[in-house]
């Protein structure tokens, strides 16, 4: 299997002495789904967003799908890695003045150069499949939460990218739509896209996970298949976090 | 809903005279009001005496522009009319909604070229041109220049690199502090010795340049309100994406932030309109300089009511028609409304 994401030693911190990340390592192969949980202020978000470059690290270096980032943030291989890598955020970030139509296809038709026709029937598509095609021509205010969730992992799919990114991808939803986003991420999944996911949800955890990755003050605490990670996990600080998250 | 009109006339005229202090000053304030409503009237009615607005109206449209070449003027005045009414009126959609910008700054040379002649066109010198059209050259001349050059100076204000941030924080200070009669002056002096020997600029486009600068310093200020009202993850999101720093200025910062500064500036561009009659200072006969010629005349002594209340009526027209194109384009720029009111017609 080969793989996707290598992070070796990886450090990073916004105030001195304080520090998001402290030595994380990890690998992650293509075609897996790896979960990254913690409490917050673990260094989980800092950690994926390491992954396509929008932190810049302070030392270590990373492996993604062939690029080499470090400290020196080499804005070419930054933007090499974007093109191969989507991400979804918790905010979703959608163009607010842009229709979600037009959210889908601006990168297809300005960083690909695809044409406008077939930008939009792969937009289309991607709609589909999230089941929302009928919003195709509204704009993100007129979407609900999960809706718009939706609409931002079909943006980032547009662009065809290997490995996707989720940052805490349905901690802004209401409880009721959380399962509409989890659902499109499962069945992305099942389609073999390599994943990782920041999270707080267990059940999506336990039942999409190929591993669990536990992290606590910037450095991982375990990585655990979800059978292990929830029945008998080997760390006492992620048994902790468990018995907290289920109460 | 009769009985309800009467109920609230019963309700207004129980809150006027609640007290006996209360009757007497709603009382008084009527009595003025009606007063000065009745007298207004009066005058405009009965004294007044219109001739000097009503002879001198070619003056007032195109200033003392050669008889037998008047219809240049008033062929950009239609053409602008038409813009407007194109731009309130014409498709929300598509190609021709898209050529909007292009066709409005387009209007300045051509009505420069129109103007001053060559290509043609007998050469007439700009001490000619006047009135309203010389208001409105005057006025889109210096918009259509100063926006560009205060969304450039706003962006070099939030640059990260040091002397772009300092220059464009040094420039916008430094116009800020000036008065405006100043730089018009300083712009009516100063231009022509930055340029080679020999080489004569128009007075009038020395009028609109310095107007531009002014301007802009101030527009680059409400552009940067507006630029920093976008959130960064935006930046973030079209990063992700694969945007160029330039595609996301382009595409997703620039549209946002010019939406939500635009009625600040609406504003500057109605200030604009109102500033252009300093220019009578300088001797430009734009509206208000055609008027005090006027008023110097003989012929015309001591009509100043009359010249005064005319002007006021015609600027106020024009801020009008600028405020309906601004809240047009209020709603063209917010999506949602655009959409629903696309929808229903």
């Amino acid at each position: 299997m080969t793989v996707a994401i290598r992070a070796t030693d990886l450090v990073k911190s916004y105030t001195p002495g304080l520090r998001a990340l402290d030595g994380v390592s990890l690998e992650v192969s293509s075609g897996e789904v790896l979960v990254v949980m913690g409490p917050s202020g673990s260094g989980k978000s800092t950690l994926i967003r390491t992954f396509n470059g929008l932190e810049v690290l302070d030392e270590g270096e990373l492996d993604v799908l062939g690029c080499r980032l470090d400290a020196d943030h080499d804005e070419q291989q930054v933007r090499a890695i974007r093109k191969r890598v989507g991400m979804v955020f918790q905010q979703f970030n959608l163009f607010p003045h842009l229709s979600i139509v037009e959210n889908i296809t601006l990168a297809p038709i300005k960083v690909q150069k695809r044409s406008k026709q077939e930008a939009e029937q792969r937009a289309i598509a991607l709609l589909d499949q999230m089941g929302i095609r009928e919003q195709a021509r509204k704009y993100p205010a007129q979407l609900s939460g999960g809706q718009q969730q939706r609409v931002a992992i079909a943006r980032a799919l547009a662009l065809d990218p290997e490995v996707m990114l989720f940052d805490e991808p349905t901690s802004a939803l209401d409880p009721e739509r959380v399962k509409e986003v989890l659902d499109a991420m499962r069945q992305l999944a099942q389609g073999g896209m390599t994943m990782v996911v920041v999270t707080h949800e267990l059940g999506f955890a336990r039942e999409v996970a190929d591993r669990v990755m536990f992290m606590d003050e910037g450095q991982v605490v375990e990585t655990s298949d979800p059978q292990t990670f929830f029945t008998n996990a080997r760390e006492e600080r992620s048994r902790k976090f468990l018995n907290q998250m289920q109460h | 809903m009769q009985r309800v009109d009467r109920g609230r006339l019963r309700t207004a005229l129980r809150r006027l005279r609640a007290r006996p202090l209360d009757g007497l000053v709603s009382g008084g304030l009527i009595l003025l009001i009606g007063w000065v409503i009745f007298s207004s009237l009066h005058w405009l009615l009965t004294a007044a005496d219109w001739s000097v607005v009503s002879v001198n109206m070619p003056l007032y449209a195109v200033g003392s522009y050669p008889i037998d070449q008047r219809w240049r003027p008033l062929l950009w005045m239609v053409l602008l009319l038409l813009l407007t009414g194109w731009t309130l009126f014409g498709p929300r959609r598509g190609w021709l909604r898209r050529t909007l910008p292009a066709l409005w700054m387009a209007m300045v040379p051509l009505g420069v070229v129109l103007l001053a002649g060559g290509l043609g066109l007998m050469p007439v010198g700009s001490r000619n041109w006047g009135g309203l059209t010389l208001t409105l050259l005057l006025t889109v001349g210096s918009g259509v220049l100063a926006l560009p050059l205060g969304v450039l100076l706003a962006l070099g204000r939030q640059s990260p690199l040091p002397v772009l941030r300092y220059s464009s924080g040094a420039y916008i200070e430094t116009m800020r502090a000036v008065p405006l009669i100043a730089v018009l002056f300083f712009g009516q002096l100063l231009i022509p010795l930055f340029l080679p020997m020999g080489f004569e600029i128009n007075r009038v486009l020395r009028a609109v340049i310095a107007f531009a600068l002014f301007a802009g310093a101030y527009i680059a200020e409400d552009v940067r309100g507006g630029l920093q009202a976008i959130p960064p993850t935006q930046l973030e999101a079209a990063a992700v994406l694969g945007l160029s720093p330039l595609q996301s200025l382009q595409l997703i910062v620039l549209p946002q932030a010019l939406r939500i500064a635009l009625p600040a500036l609406t504003n500057q561009a109605v200030g604009l309109l109102q500033n252009t009659s300093l220019m009578a200072i300088l001797g430009l006969v734009e509206l208000l300089g055609i008027s005090r010629s006027l008023l110097a005349n003989p012929e015309f002594i001591g009509r100043y009511l009359e010249v005064y209340v005319w002007l006021a009526a015609v600027y106020w027209l024009i801020c009008t028609a600028m405020a309906l194109l601004a809240r047009h384009l209020e709603i063209q720029l917010d999506p949602i409304r655009s959409t629903s009111s696309f929808n229903n017609t």
